[in-house]
């Protein structure tokens, strides 16, 4: 049996009820329980209810401890501590006081736990304690204990206001912003304590010498130091933080920005080279294999270095690509498309590519070949495009019927638009078209 | 026989050319990787080196730069699956005689590579497309006139190399020696690499599509 006195004890392993003691009565606990209690020291020494919190601590975690009483956010706390600084020092003495009068918390989980109800409520609760502060504030000053309004009133509103924001900001974002600025098992945490000392005294140095300089007016000098001084301060308390805090978010984006890539790609890469492979499993016609590599070649090569901007058919490097990529896949023939040059489309480049594409698809169709080469160039106001193949040929003269009616619409198309199709081929050594028309 | 070197990263890839070219080459050496290729080919002095434009540890680029810093003379013929103009356009300015992608026939690579060592230029269609493109524009005050245009003879050779036809077929097309298209496409090189036209890297760089 062991008598305590404590308003509410949780236990913390695996969230489970190992007791509870309430004030005044008494009640038979585990042995785990008493464990905890005498382990922590609690019961040779009640003391005050407040715990200092070793988990969420900036200097020594009484605040946090006061704000798990006063089931409020510890910031507020903070910045009550911060502004009754400046009331003649109430705060630095209250809080050394508290310090004093206060124990380490040995079981932080457990308080967190209650920490996350604090969340909840609070509205009415922080009103009532801010009127509360406001009148101890106003009682202090009539005191004389006071280092003047043009102090405590803007430090008072800055540190609330900072506290206000923070507290409205989701606590997983919160933590996970303190966690990158101040991240675990980070060596120089001594040197942090004492960074946050040394700018703490700077910064109210520098406050003092700026009241000073106040009252002796003209002092030009002064003021520029106690504001050098403050700012040195600041940024000694809070420089390391921002900047790690910048650092990390940064790091952060530009990491999620990789994965992004790399769930592109990979999304690509299942959905066009992934199935041409299974394809290419499935095929026995060593041509069509070619042919698919081929395509996918093609489809990758564009995906890899095309640019978006100009969507499939804009310009008439992209129409002939995507010509030559239509009959490959009708065909079966390879098509290579070199271009020198590019233009937008407009009517006439219209007609030029349709009766490229004609004669692309007449080249692999009839030639026999084994590859059409497509070369477009684009030389100030002249377009011109040649289609060859190294193909069978044919005597002009002696055209089968069909055939004399593509080149003769491929000749056709030209005319109307004020340019030329000229063909040339003999049997053996191929056949070459040459089309071209004039920009206006 | 001509002493070939192969720089391939891509295991599959290298022993595919090997096969191909063992019959009609002395394949001296292998390299996987960039420190590898810079020391073999400097000891070992083969007379073509066929080199792959992307690996890790700086690609071609590096071996090429680094063993003409002692072999001004190695011949370098660049194979890629890159057809992108600025790898095309960088390994030619660092000194490869020429360019051909990986999809190239048996035959004709073995004919690129006879070429090279002969000390000709190897332009595919591709890119003699890229250099038609690069010195396209007219500029107005050359810096170095010789080097910053092509002539009409040059230019229309490169024309029917994209055209498709091969150095035979344009010899006879324009009624010149084979001879003579390779001194031309070699002029075309030489111009490549050494044109101070600032258009040339601008354009390489703008120009990201094939």
């Amino acid at each position: 049996m062991v008598r305590v006195r404590l308003r509410v004890f949780t236990c913390c392993e695996g969230g489970k009820h190992c007791g509870i003691i309430v004030a005044g009565r008494e009640y038979t606990i585990t042995d785990h329980v008493t464990d905890h209690l005498a382990g922590a020291g609690r019961v040779k020494r009640p003391g005050l209810a407040v715990r200092r919190r070793a988990d969420d601590r900036i200097l020594t975690g009484l605040a946090a401890g006061i704000a798990g009483v006063l089931e409020i956010d510890p910031v507020f706390v903070r910045a009550a501590f911060v502004t009754l600084s400046l009331a003649g020092g109430v705060g630095v003495l209250a809080y050394v006081a508290g310090w004093v009068l206060t124990l380490d918390d040995p079981d932080p989980k457990a308080v967190a736990a209650l920490q996350e109800k604090v969340a909840v409520r609070g509205t009415r609760r922080r009103v009532a304690l801010g009127m509360i502060f406001l009148g101890l504030l106003l009682l202090l000053k009539s005191l004389g204990l006071w280092f003047g309004d043009s102090l405590v009133w803007p430090t008072a509103m800055a540190s609330f206001g900072f506290a206000l924001t923070w507290s409205l900001i989701d606590q997983t974002r919160r933590s996970q912003w303190t966690r990158r600025a101040f991240p675990v098992g980070e060596a120089n945490k001594g040197g942090s304590a004492a960074r946050i000392i040394v700018g703490g005294v700077l910064m109210t140095a520098g406050l003092g010498l700026y009241l000073q300089s106040i009252n002796a007016v003209g002092l030009v000098g002064g003021v520029v130091l106690a504001v050098v001084v403050t700012v040195f301060g600041f940024v000694l308390v809070f420089g390391p933080w921002m900047w790690r805090l910048i650092n990390q978010l940064a790091d952060e984006r530009r990491e999620r920005i990789r994965l992004d890539e790399r769930a592109e790609v990979a999304a690509h890469l299942h959905d066009s080279v992934l199935q041409t492979l299974a394809l290419m499993q499935r095929t026995d016609d060593p041509r069509r294999m070619a042919m698919l590599a081929r395509q996918q070649e093609r489809e990758l090569r564009s995906w890899l270095y095309g640019n978006e901007q100009l969507t499939a058919g804009e310009s008439l490097r992209q129409a002939l690509e995507a010509l030559a990529w239509r009959v490959e896949d009708v065909h079966q023939v390879p098509v290579d498309v070199v271009t020198a040059g590019d233009l937008p489309l407009n009517d006439p480049l219209r007609a030029l590519v349709g009766a490229a594409g004609e004669a692309i698809t007449n080249a692999a169709r009839h030639s026999g070949g084994g590859l059409v080469s497509v070369f477009a160039e684009v030389e100030g106001p002249n377009v011109d495009v040649y289609v060859s193949d190294q193909g069978i040929g044919f005597e002009l003269d002696s055209v089968p019927e069909d055939r004399r009616g593509i080149a003769e619409s491929i000749i056709g198309r030209m005319q109307r638009q004020g340019g030329s199709a000229i063909v040339n081929s003999q049997p053996g050594e191929g056949t070459e078209v040459h089309l071209s028309v004039r920009q206006p | 026989m001509i002493k070939v070197f192969l720089v391939d990263d891509h295991q599959l890839f290298l022993s595919g050319v090997k096969a191909e070219l063992n019959a009609s080459f002395e394949l001296v050496g292998v390299a996987s990787d960039v420190d590898d290729a810079i020391e073999d080919i400097r000891s070992i002095r083969p007379d073509v080196v066929l080199i792959d434009v992307h690996m890790p540890g700086g690609g071609g680029l590096a071996v090429v730069t680094a063993v003409h810093e002692t072999d001004p003379e190695m011949k370098f013929l660049a194979l890629s699956v890159s057809d992108a103009a600025e790898d095309v356009i960088a390994m030619i300015r660092a000194g490869a005689r020429g360019y051909v992608t990986k999809s190239i026939q048996p035959d004709e690579l073995a004919a690129a590579i006879r070429r090279v060592n002969d000390g000709d230029a190897v332009f595919s269609p591709r890119l003699a497309g890229f250099v038609l493109d690069a010195f396209a524009e007219v500029v107005p005050a050359p810096i170095d006139p010789e080097l910053d245009q092509l002539t009409p003879r040059e230019k229309e050779v490169l024309r029917q190399i994209a055209r498709g036809y091969s150095y035979k077929q344009v010899a006879r097309r324009l009624s010149i020696s084979i001879k003579t298209v390779e001194s031309h496409v070699s002029a075309v090189l030489r111009k490549l690499q050494l044109s101070s036209r600032y258009e040339l890297t601008r354009w390489a760089t703008d120009r990201r599509i094939v």
